[in-house]
């Protein structure tokens, strides 16, 4: 089970401006791959790409040897219901939902939320914030929601976890925290994890790093080599 | 998405509150103008019922014709110059052909009954003073079958009129004016000859002041025999078996008779044309309700619907489709509508209750309160009104909602 990325072309406006080149790439089951660069540089884009959010001008992508672009938006969505979880910068929670409720809410598509409820406490617990299970989004800290918003991507157990820039507006403890998260998510349930990333460090933490330069893949010392 | 809709709406309390007043205040209004409105319609239909029977047949006035006298005394071609033409009635009005109505009345299977009636003004005599009445005289057995008078009598039966004997039942009005009473004789005078004894066998209550203070109800054999006219008719009440056919019916009858012949509808346009006005006023004055409460809706689900943009953005994510996310908003509208018009409907309906128990310094019929209709039409209407309203002003923003894409929202937050 691989996310495999051919000859991917995003271009946008009109007259149409290139954000990614030909980005040829594959992404292997329970791998942890750091998708990083510069500001600019094209990385949430791709992940985007290869998250099914947005759609490749030219190219294509197989997830599971399945092409989104063939999936009716039934398929699509029941699709990343069932195997894909997103965590954002910012985390988006329902603010009128407590954390539990908020974690449930995919579940909640297909009236599963009852039996994934304590699976959802378990995730809670083991985020340590199992205390704050009724509490709203208002109540608690950024550090709290954001993992709040990381159980929320695992509660179907997906496959592929994609994360944009998770710790963009985290400070560094939390921003520790997060990424120790996403690393046992990793090792201990083999989810596939997608993270872009701008800090050097939390790249290196992948196992793979995949380096983007003006939308094409290089190498972080290339990038440096070209700026000196 | 139940769930998530009624979240929605008690987190925005405020704004759901005054949108669910707006809506019930529009039904509330809707149901207790229709309430009075209809009651009072209710009310004068139904005295013009009890008056008016589905099909009137009635006597047409035939007048000297100036042509047809001069071609009658001096020919075809004779060209006469009158110095006083010849004018006025040829005779007292009645039906032409009663027994030929009486046939065709019979066999026609749409027709519930008939009523031959005579009425003629005469003068009650009481002492010294006379006092100017209506005697209508009908068979009571046919008379019932077509107008149901015997609600309206407040002493004796219409069948006590049966067998004849010189027996009126009077209305209330004319009793207090002559000032007779129950069992007393009255004179009465048709004009043409000497006085006859009338005894009072009942008493008659219409609600209808004009009509109570001059009508006198005997036998058709009596009332012919006072008018010297044995045989004659002045009308044929005709009751059918859909009162809704009275006017194509009445138009076909017509073609092929000299007599009058109009249905409840054309005897009664002008207050049916008060009708059409008091609706026109009422569904005016409700829809504007609603169009307000409609526009509130559309402009708290649209406020809504971009606050919650990241919500949005998020469910897309997680795999709720454009569908079910144009569910979540039409969800809040419909939430709003149907329970903004149940309980203005409800409180409507209390204050309906209330306004019948206020007494009036006037009288209505038979009593001085509002009357007040409770039809299922009028809650029914109501309802489907803020129901659609509410639905109607929902499915713009929530269709806007269902179009935003989830990544267009993430790049404008980051």
């Amino acid at each position: 089970m691989t996310i495999i990325a051919n000859n991917l072309i995003k271009e946008f406006g009109k007259p149409a401006t290139r954000v990614i080149h030909g980005v040829n790439l594959e992404i292997h089951d329970s791998e942890f791959v750091a998708i990083s660069g510069r500001s600019g540089s094209g990385k949430s884009t791709l992940l985007y790409l290869l998250s099914t959010l947005d759609e490749a001008s030219d190219g294509e992508i197989l997830i599971d040897g399945k092409n989104p672009k063939m999936m009716s938006v039934e398929e699509i969505h029941r699709f990343r219901n069932q195997n894909l979880g997103f965590v954002f910068q910012f985390h988006h929670l329902l603010p009128e939902l407590t954390s539990i409720e908020n974690v449930l809410l995919p579940a909640r598509r297909n009236n599963h939320h009852k039996e994934k409820s304590a699976y959802a406490l378990e995730l809670l617990n083991h985020f340590g914030i199992a205390n704050k299970k009724d509490k709203l989004p208002s109540q608690m800290s950024g550090g709290e929601q954001q993992r709040v918003a990381i159980a929320r991507a695992l509660i179907m157990q997906p496959r592929y976890l994609f994360a944009d820039e998770p710790t963009g507006s985290l400070d560094s403890k939390n921003g520790r925290m997060v990424m120790d998260i996403l690393m046992r998510a990793n090792q201990e349930w083999q989810t596939t994890v997608v993270l872009v990333t701008h800090e050097p460090d939390y790249a290196a933490m992948a196992q793979r790093e995949i380096y983007l330069v003006d939308g094409r893949i290089s190498t972080r010392q290339d990038d440096l080599a070209a700026s000196n | 998405m139940l769930f998530l809709a009624l979240r929605h709406l008690l987190s925005r309390k405020r704004q759901t509150i005054l949108i669910f007043f707006g809506i019930s205040l529009g039904t509330l209004i809707f149901t207790v103008i229709s309430g009075m409105q209809l009651g009072m319609r209710e009310f004068i239909t139904s005295r013009l019922l009890s008056n008016t029977s589905h099909i009137k047949i009635s006597a047409r006035d035939r007048l000297i014709d100036k042509v047809e006298i001069t071609k009658r005394f001096y020919g075809d071609d004779a060209h006469v110059h009158w110095v006083i033409p010849p004018y006025g009635k040829r005779e007292e009005a009645h039906i032409i052909y009663p027994q030929g109505w009486f046939d065709r009345l019979r066999d026609d299977p749409e027709v519930l009954g008939y009523s031959p009636s005579l009425t003629m003004n005469c003068i009650i005599t009481r002492g010294a003073s006379r006092y100017p009445a209506t005697l209508s005289g009908i068979i009571p057995s046919l008379h019932e079958r077509v107008m149901n008078l015997n609600r309206y009598i407040t002493a004796g039966k219409l069948s006590d009129l049966s067998d004849g004997g010189n027996k009126v039942i009077v209305g209330t009005g004319v009793l207090s004016k002559v000032g007779a009473q129950l069992g007393d004789t009255l004179l009465v005078s048709s004009g043409l000859g000497e006085q006859r004894p009338l005894k009072i066998v009942g008493t008659l209550e219409l609600g209808v002041k004009q009509v109570d203070e001059t009508l006198m109800i005997g036998a058709l054999r009596d009332v012919q025999q006072m008018n010297k006219t044995p045989g004659h008719l002045t009308e044929i009440a005709v009751a059918l078996v859909d009162m809704d056919r009275a006017q194509a019916i009445a138009d076909t009858w017509q073609l092929t008779s000299r007599d009058n012949v109009e249905s409840w509808n054309q005897a009664n346009a002008q207050f049916l044309q008060i009708f059409s006005i008091q609706d026109i006023t009422r569904n005016v004055i409700t829809f504007a309700i609603l169009i307000v409460a409609g526009f509130g809706i559309y402009n708290v689900l649209s406020i809504m619907v971009s606050q919650k943009r990241r919500e949005i953005a998020i469910l897309r994510s997680i795999g709720y489709t454009p569908r079910q996310i144009v569910e979540l908003f039409l969800i809040q509208g419909i939430i709003l509508g149907v329970t903004g018009a149940v309980i203005g409907l409800v409180i409507g309906h209390l204050i309906n209750r209330y306004l019948e128990t206020i007494t009036l310094g006037i009288s209505m019929g038979l009593g001085n309160h509002l009357i007040i209709s409770y039809a299922p039409s009028i809650y029914i209407t109501g309802f489907l009104l803020a129901f659609i309203s509410a639905v109607l002003a929902s499915i713009l923003p929530a269709r806007a909602a269902g179009k935003l894409t989830p990544l267009e929202i993430i790049r404008s937050d980051t």
